[in-house]
């Protein structure tokens, strides 16, 4: 563990000097968010990493994982005062990077909250940042601002355009606070921008709307269609952020496990049964599911039932060295049988 | 993070005697730190291999519920070896874990392998999925090669060789153990916590193993047509197997196609065949894909571009890509490209099949040439196809304009049988078809920037085109029937 650093692969692509920067002190990594699941996780990480001096953690309530090299802060970005607050811990902390990964990882009802905390939050963020020393921001994006079309080529590059429904909030904040993090990041201002477009994770431990989506006993999709999905590992997103926040990679990097799987399929391997309804009893349906807080996503999503949304991991792989150990199939299995031992216990618990 | 405070007691309450076990183990954190120093890359390792198995790792208890027998466990043995971690339904884990690793611990226990040493040797490592403890879970890279000690690194290996031995030996064992399965969940967790004894196992090359036959029969039943890995563009390959026959006696009996010039296809490498586009129901793709693979000698495996609107349709699009067909576009075509396959191109696109049979064989214009830009970035050569029969088995007598909102569709076709007779009114008349293959065209001598030049686009695609035309033309003079040929 204590020389994770200089293992084989990242080795070499440094020797190559494609990772820009050498190291030439140790790290002091600021992580917003730092309470849910990506943030804590990668605070763990970082703990035990040699490169790293001290991680700052942000958030309304403090990480589990939090320990020595650790300092916790209370900060809510959705307050007006957040931006002075943050840019006051920032300076005490000579924070060198910044991890913003305050974003909501499912859609939320409170679609006010969420413009706040994601949308005008990176701007306090990045406000921050730009009245301190800070000089690089890693931001946790998702390969679903890529939308769903039947256009889309298989792969999607990087370079395609974000064109996620922008009438859906969980879209429109997300891609302005990517929007706004690229431009900090705009070349010629000694700042780098960092943002990783992370495919649906799915793992063990991790809960959002998409293992929500295939934990029900009946599952729904869109009659006629079968698009293939992709997913990453949760370990394997983790390890992204990572490489991110202690390598100088600029630009935007998809980060997906390879391979992809039909819709039907997956639900399959992950024990369901699919549900196909026409697209436009399905919308109907689930509007009021939504609107009652029974569905884990509004009807927006159905076009992820319906098209196709796979990105091409190539770039991540060459530029930012990340390989990633769980294939979409794997990230899936390992999601399902954690999955069947949770619907096990729950059958032991309550017997019926 | 609330299921992670969960599992501890969950895990000390299911089986007690294993915690006990693991306490009595001397310092736990070195022997850890031990395992992530050397055994760190088994483990991924088994976790890439396991889901490609034949039962994968499924859930145990689900299996068993399926298959009604759950031989496959440790816990239905009433004599097994003993268990030092919690047996997998229990187990604090929710990674990769199956009745492999399951029988790696019980052979562990088998052989008289100190589970101490085995614990330290890394073989711990498969037992601990890599997710539960985010610590070494995510520990983000395999540790360097070169920095295991090589003696270390041959014991695993000896003893993975031995315990596969063991794992084959035990799926023998079991499977001639008749033992029951039909006992109350609880009961079977009772045998689950149940510490016993067992027979030596003999350390001999066994049968294949019986439960391979289980999962195929019964595991994961509703994924037996199905194939579990699909290619980039969503080709499933049991499916395809199950079409064949359809598409066979479509190529062979139905249309009786010959296939002329087939040689002129490279044998290997990238390539381009342009084919024109014909018919209410466009087969001609499908038809192409089967020329290559029966009629070539290499049995080539054709991808064809299938244009955008067939995947704004329900059912269409999905089978489409199921056999083969690629939304035509710049990335797909080149992704296929690069991996040396051939791509079937029709460029007339949509005018193609929407043309009536009074306009049949001549071809319309050909898009604006992304075709010639593409092999001129990606250097492929471009085999000419004429398709002589197409045009008549589905002849478009009138197309329907203003019911294309409303559909979705670039036209509503109306055939001598369509709609009249329903949908089966959109079956191919038994034309017979005759494919023409030309002489390839190279534009190796352009280099890739002349994929800029718009004019040197513009007259390759229309000498492309002029070629297939000739093609047409001199394959109809030299028809004498429609029917025969």
């Amino acid at each position: 563990m204590s020389n994770s650093l200089t293992s084989s692969h990242s080795l070499t692509l440094a020797e190559q000097g494609r990772l820009g920067v050498p190291q030439t002190r140790r790290r002091v990594v600021a992580v917003t968010g730092a309470a849910q699941f990506l943030g804590s996780n990668l605070i763990g990480l970082l703990e035990e990493d040699p490169n790293v001096r001290k991680v700052v953690c942000l958030d309304s309530e403090a990480p589990t994982t939090a320990g020595a090299k650790s300092r916790v802060y209370n900060v809510s970005l959705t307050e007006a005062s957040a931006e002075e607050r943050m840019a006051e811990i920032l300076s005490a902390e000579a924070v060198d990077v910044m991890v913003h990964l305050a974003f909501l990882d499912s859609p939320s009802h409170s679609t006010a909250f969420a413009h706040e905390l994601e949308s005008v939050g990176t701007m306090h963020v990045l406000n921050a940042c730009r009245r301190t020393k800070v000089h690089k921001v890693v931001m946790r994006s998702q390969t679903l601002l890529y939308g769903a079309h039947p256009t889309n080529p298989n792969y999607l590059s990087e370079k395609h355009p974000l064109r996620a429904r922008r009438s859906e909030p969980f879209f429109a904040d997300k891609i302005e606070a990517e929007n706004e993090v690229l431009r900090f990041g705009r070349p010629g201002q000694g700042r780098i921008a960092t943002v990783l477009r992370i495919a649906p994770m799915l793992g063990p431990t991790v809960d959002n709307f998409v293992t929500r989506y295939l934990s029900h006993r009946l599952t729904p999709t869109v009659l006629g269609f079968d698009p293939l999905w992709q997913f990453v590992h949760e370990a394997d997103a983790v390890r992204a952020l990572r490489l991110a926040a202690l390598y100088d990679v600029p630009g935007v990097f998809n980060i997906v496990g390879d391979g992809v799987l039909p819709l039907r399929t997956v639900i399959k391997l992950a024990g369901r049964t699919t549900l196909p309804m026409p697209r436009s009893v399905a919308s109907g349906f689930t509007t009021a599911l939504w609107l009652t807080q029974f569905a884990e996503a509004p009807p927006a999503f159905f076009d992820y039932l319906q098209y196709i949304c796979v990105a091409d991991g190539a770039l991540a792989r060459k530029e930012l060295g990340f390989e990633p150990l769980y294939t979409s199939r794997e990230a899936l299995i390992d999601y399902a049988n954690a999955q069947h031992l949770r619907d096990v216990r729950l059958l032991s618990e309550t017997p019926a | 993070m609330k299921r992670k405070d969960k599992r501890p007691q969950r895990e000390s309450s299911a089986n007690p005697k294993s915690r006990e076990r693991r306490e009595a183990r001397p310092p736990a954190r070195p022997a850890k730190a031990e395992k992530r120093g050397d055994g760190r890359a088994p483990a991924p390792s088994a976790a890439r291999a396991e889901p490609k198995g034949k039962g994968g790792p499924s859930n145990p208890k689900r299996k068993a519920r399926r298959t009604g027998r759950n031989r496959e466990h440790t816990p239905a043995r009433p004599e097994g070896p003993r268990l030092h971690l919690p047996p997998p339904p229990f187990s604090p884990s929710s990674g990769v874990i199956d009745e492999r690793t399951a029988a790696v611990e019980a052979g562990l226990g088998d052989t008289e392998v100190d589970s101490e040493e085995a614990f330290e040797l890394g073989i711990g490592a498969r037992v601990v999925p890599p997710t539960t403890q985010y610590g070494e879970a995510f520990d983000s890279t395999p540790p360097p090669v070169h920095e295991r000690k090589g003696d270390v690194e041959a014991q695993i290996r000896a003893l993975e060789a031995r315990l596969d031995g063991l794992i084959r030996q035990r799926h023998f064992a079991d499977a001639t153990t008749e033992t029951e399965s039909d006992e109350p969940v609880s009961e079977r967790r009772g045998a689950l916590a149940k510490t016993d004894s067992s027979p030596p196992v003999r350390l001999e090359p066994a049968e294949p193993p019986v439960e391979d036959f289980i999962s195929r029969k019964w595991g994961r039943s509703a994924l037996r047509s199905r194939a579990e890995e699909f290619d980039d563009f969503g080709l499933d390959p049991n499916f395809e197997q199950r079409v064949k026959p359809v598409v066979e006696f479509l190529y062979r009996s139905y249309f009786r196609t010959t296939a002329e010039g087939i040689d002129n296809v490279p044998a290997e490498g990238r390539c381009i065949v342009v084919a024109n586009h014909s018919g209410a129901l466009p087969l001609d793709g499908l038809m192409l894909r089967a020329a290559l693979r029966i009629d070539h000698k290499q049995k080539r495996d054709l991808r064809w571009l299938a244009e955008d609107f067939v995947y704004y349709l329900p059912f269409a699009g999905v089978f489409m890509n199921r056999v083969g067909a690629v939304r035509a576009c710049p990335e797909n075509a080149e992704r296929l490209l690069e991996k040396e396959s051939i791509v079937g191109v029709f460029p007339e696109g949509v005018h193609g099949i929407k043309k009536l049979f009074q306009e049949r064989y001549r071809l319309q214009r050909f898009g604006r040439g992304g075709y010639i830009r593409l092999c001129l970035r990606m250097r492929a050569p471009i085999v000419p196809c004429a398709i002589i029969g197409a045009e008549e088995s589905s002849p478009l007598l009138y197309r329907l304009e203003g019911l294309t909102e409303l559909l979705g569709l670039p036209y509503f076709p109306i055939t001598p049988t369509f709609p009249f007779l329903g949908p089966a009114g959109l079956l191919p008349a038994p034309t017979k078809w005759r494919m023409r293959f030309g002489e390839p065209i190279n534009l190796d001598n352009y280099g890739p920037e002349a994929a800029d030049d718009h004019v040197l686009v513009g007259r390759l695609s229309e000498r492309v085109r002029s070629s297939i035309q000739a093609m047409l033309d001199s394959g109809l003079r030299e028809r004498r029937s429609v029917w025969f040929g």
